[in-house]
């Protein structure tokens, strides 16, 4: 049982007139409950990937299987309705929402456009997605400029849950915040991830986040796969050379353990 | 408040936004002051001004009253010059917000009939339409709305290319919206605030057109406009100079009191910008 | 050791939106020369602000108290005024976070570089584009002679910021201020460039300030480490001290939420498993 399942995919772009490879012939899959992490330093692919496979980019080649469909052939009024079940987390909270948009709309409009609640009833639903990330129902009628870094991600993943989603693509998703919030949104995507069976595909170049918070990994280099498998033991042993000298490039804190 | 309190710094902008209310107050208190049809004769013709108080700036060639058909005018010059003017804004941020986020084909069709508004002088047009459609208020707005469209279009396109490459409209695609929804209630209003700077230009411009048409007769018969007014008092130039003289006056005032308070409002948003 | 500088009950206000913000708190610090000291904080510490103050950078309408002394110089520049007033660009280097906005983007940087090393070290154009062709290569830019000539879009972000580095030394200044120098790269060149301004700080013996968010990484480059919370001031101490025996709680917080390779991951904690 596979949620999503990516198979030699590619991405080419021109840059200078040359032609270029963002993605060269990527596959893997992502089970349910599951958080693949796909890493790698920048211009490496991994934002392409997020992107190809929510459909906001069309690849050159490759399949994409979501939940056991082509993704791929679906367009227009299909492909919307299938995106209530893939959803996305930006890096940037602030610029991932309308400017003018209040909290109540940003988390209004999902609910809307899939048809899940009346419109009597979409206050009510509002206030339970926000209770359900750990904010103030109150918070609704607030401009989303108004609220910190922090409440705005938590809001961002209320509104990507607001359709009950098997995948969520987290796209440097806590790499924006204050780390003493970084904590808190890495624990209310695993309590969600527990309790709704949610699969993450996340995309991050912080290793020690990663193996924190991811089951299995994916290393690019240059748009390839250079290396997976399980993020602890890639993340303690890497084989290939991008591998290493990530390891080997995040910083340590050198602390002298006490038991 | 606080961006009213910036709008009234500059001299410029009070002296605009001044000029703008009074001929506001005139335009309302011209039905008030002056019932009845301006057009009826009210006393003997070429009365000069100041010599019968009934009739303060005397009367034109026809024995009308000047101070009637000036209050009278200012209804038309304002009506016609906002309504062209938000005809054209409008106009023009729709076929720009769908060029630039449609792109591709629509994209070049578009622009390319942008184009040819573009490069038919904008007067010409308006004349070239007024005298095949024939002469009434809706028809001479839609004339000088038809020549001032593009240039909001052009700025509106420009301004929806750097917005749609945000991450909020990859999110509302992610979020299954509708692309016209997201052009007209995501893209759009974010795109407004430089198409909206152009509107004293384009008003006062829309305002100077309509008086140009009514110069050459082109204007509504049914409604007193400066431009006719200034068409009249050109036959007794020399004997009565103010006929054309004192319409002509009340045109500049306009146009400048427009151009004065656009500018103000650029320049109050502008601050509050760039201080955010 | 002797104090570069002095930093006295700094205190800086300014209005945003109308509403009178604090970004510091009476902040006292000394600075001592050829140290290297990390400044870190979360966003609102005013550790910016703190940078900015130090290079005298701050916009005209914030409202400073207290005072920043410096050093008089030993040599050269005649100073007659009892405190020597530092000058931006000669005697103080900064390195911004984002290279594309301190970087012109029409000017091939070659020619930017050594703008800086003729106006501040009186050099004809000729021993300039020397100088900057020298710095381009202890910058570890590959092809110095071809970068002088490049302009900042045909560069990668590490390389944007190797050009800022360069410039920022390139009048051989006392103090390099590095704001968040490397947040917007990826790890690896982040420790490239990490790498580069330990060796360049060693080489010429400059003073460091290094202001980050990241404690961990601030650590591998700091001798001394000075922790900003809300505009105040909450702990200062040696790297050692402050990585194994913080005073201050919030210390405490920002070392434990440092997802390290060898911390516990959250997934066991949760005792969740797929």
């Amino acid at each position: 049982m596979t949620v999503l399942a990516v198979s030699n995919l590619s991405k080419r772009y021109r840059r200078g007139g040359k032609p270029f490879a963002a993605v060269d012939d990527v596959s893997f899959e992502i089970g349910p409950a599951e958080t693949l992490a796909v890493a790698g330093p920048s211009g490496s692919g991994k934002s392409t990937i997020a992107r190809l496979v929510l459909r906001l980019l069309e690849p050159d080649a490759g399949r994409i299987q979501f939940e056991g469909a082509d993704l791929l052939i679906l367009s227009g009024a299909a492909l919307r309705a299938r995106r209530a079940r893939l959803q996305m987390v930006f890096q940037d909270p602030l610029a991932a929402f309308n400017p003018r948009s209040t909290v109540a709309r940003a988390l209004d409009d999902p609910l809307r456009i899939h048809g899940i609640a009346s419109r009597s009833e979409r206050p009510r639903r509002i206030a339970a997605l926000l209770e359900r990330v750990g904010l103030d129902a109150g918070l609704a009628a607030r401009a989303i400029h108004e609220i910190s870094g922090g409440q705005r991600q938590r809001v961002a993943i209320a509104r990507a849950i607001a359709t009950r989603p098997s995948l969520i693509v987290l796209d440097e998703a806590v790499s924006a915040l204050d780390v003493s919030v970084r904590g808190q949104i890495l624990d209310l995507l695993l309590d969600l991830q527990r309790q709704e069976r949610i699969a993450y595909l996340f995309i991050s170049h912080d290793l020690g986040v990663i193996r924190a918070l991811a089951h299995r990994i994916v290393l690019l280099e240059a748009g390839r796969v250079a290396e997976s498998g399980d993020a602890r033991t890639v993340i303690a042993s890497p084989q290939s050379a991008v591998g290493k000298a990530l390891v080997a490039a995040t910083p340590r804190l050198n602390r002298i353990k006490t038991p | 408040m606080k961006r009213l309190h910036r709008f009234f710094q500059t001299p410029e902008a009070i002296a605009g936004a001044l000029i703008l209310a009074l001929l506001v107050a005139i335009a309302l208190a011209a039905p008030l002051l002056f019932p009845g049809d301006p057009q009826a004769i009210a006393g003997p013709a070429l009365l000069p001004p100041l010599q019968n108080w009934s009739l303060p700036l005397g009367t034109d060639r026809l024995g009308r009253d000047v101070l009637a058909e000036l209050f009278h005018g200012a209804r038309t010059s304002l009506a016609v010059g906002l309504a062209a003017a938000a005809a054209a804004l409008l106009v023009g941020a729709v076929v720009g917000t769908l060029a630039g986020f449609a792109g591709g084909l629509i994209d070049e069709v578009l622009m390319r009939i942008t184009d040819a508004f573009q490069t038919v002088p904008s007067f010409l047009l308006a004349l070239a339409f007024v005298s095949i459609v024939g002469p009434s208020l809706g028809v001479v707005i839609a004339a000088i709305a038809l020549g001032a469209w593009t240039g909001p279009a052009r700025v509106a396109r420009a301004e929806v290319l750097s917005i749609r490459e945000r991450d909020y409209v990859a999110g509302a695609r992610v979020i299954g919206m509708h692309p016209l929804e997201i052009a007209f209630r995501e893209v759009l209003p974010n795109a407004l605030p430089p198409v909206l700077a152009l509107s004293s230009v384009i008003v006062a411009a829309a305002i100077l057109t309509e008086a140009a048409l009514s110069f050459l007769g082109l204007g509504d018969p049914n409604r007193v406009t400066w431009g006719g007014m200034i068409a009249e008092g050109r036959t007794v130039l020399r004997t009565a100079p103010l006929l054309s003289i004192v319409p002509g006056i009340a045109l500049v005032l306009t146009v400048l009191g427009v151009y004065l308070a656009g500018e103000g409002v650029v320049e109050s948003t502008a601050v509050r910008r760039s201080l955010s | 050791m002797t104090a570069l500088l002095s930093i006295r009950d700094l205190t800086v206000r300014y209005r945003r939106e109308g509403v009178e913000v604090t970004a510091l708190k009476g902040i006292s610090l000394d600075v001592e020369a050829g140290e290297r000291l990390a400044i870190i904080g979360e966003s609102g510490s005013g550790k910016s602000t703190l940078a900015l103050a130090v290079a005298g950078l701050l916009a005209e309408a914030a409202e400073v108290g207290g005072s920043i002394e410096w050093q008089k110089p030993r040599s050269s520049h005649s100073v007659t005024a009892s405190h020597f007033q530092p000058l931006g660009g000669r005697d103080i280097g900064f390195v911004f976070q984002d290279p594309s906005f301190s970087l012109d983007p029409v000017m091939p940087v070659g020619k930017q570089i050594a703008e800086v090393a003729r106006t501040h070290l009186n050099l004809t154009w000729r021993e300039a584009y020397a100088k900057a062709k020298t710095l381009l290569g202890r910058v570890r830019l590959p092809d110095s002679e071809a970068a002088l000539r490049a302009y900042p879009h045909q560069l990668s972000g590490g390389q944007k910021q190797r050009v800022a580095i360069a410039a920022a030394i390139a009048a051989a200044p006392k103090l390099l201020i590095a704001d968040e120098a490397t947040s917007a790269l990826d790890t690896i060149v982040q420790a490239e460039i990490v790498s580069l301004i330990r060796g360049l700080v060693n080489e010429d013996g400059l003073t460091l300030a290094f202001i980050s968010h990241d404690i961990a990484l601030a650590a591998t480059l700091a001798e001394r480490i000075a922790v900003l919370r809300h505009g105040e001031l909450v702990e200062l101490g040696d790297t050692d001290q402050i990585l194994n025996a913080p005073r201050h709680a919030y210390t405490r917080m920002l070392l434990d939420a440092h997802l390290g390779l060898d911390a516990k991951p959250l997934l066991d904690r949760q005792g969740a498993s797929a």
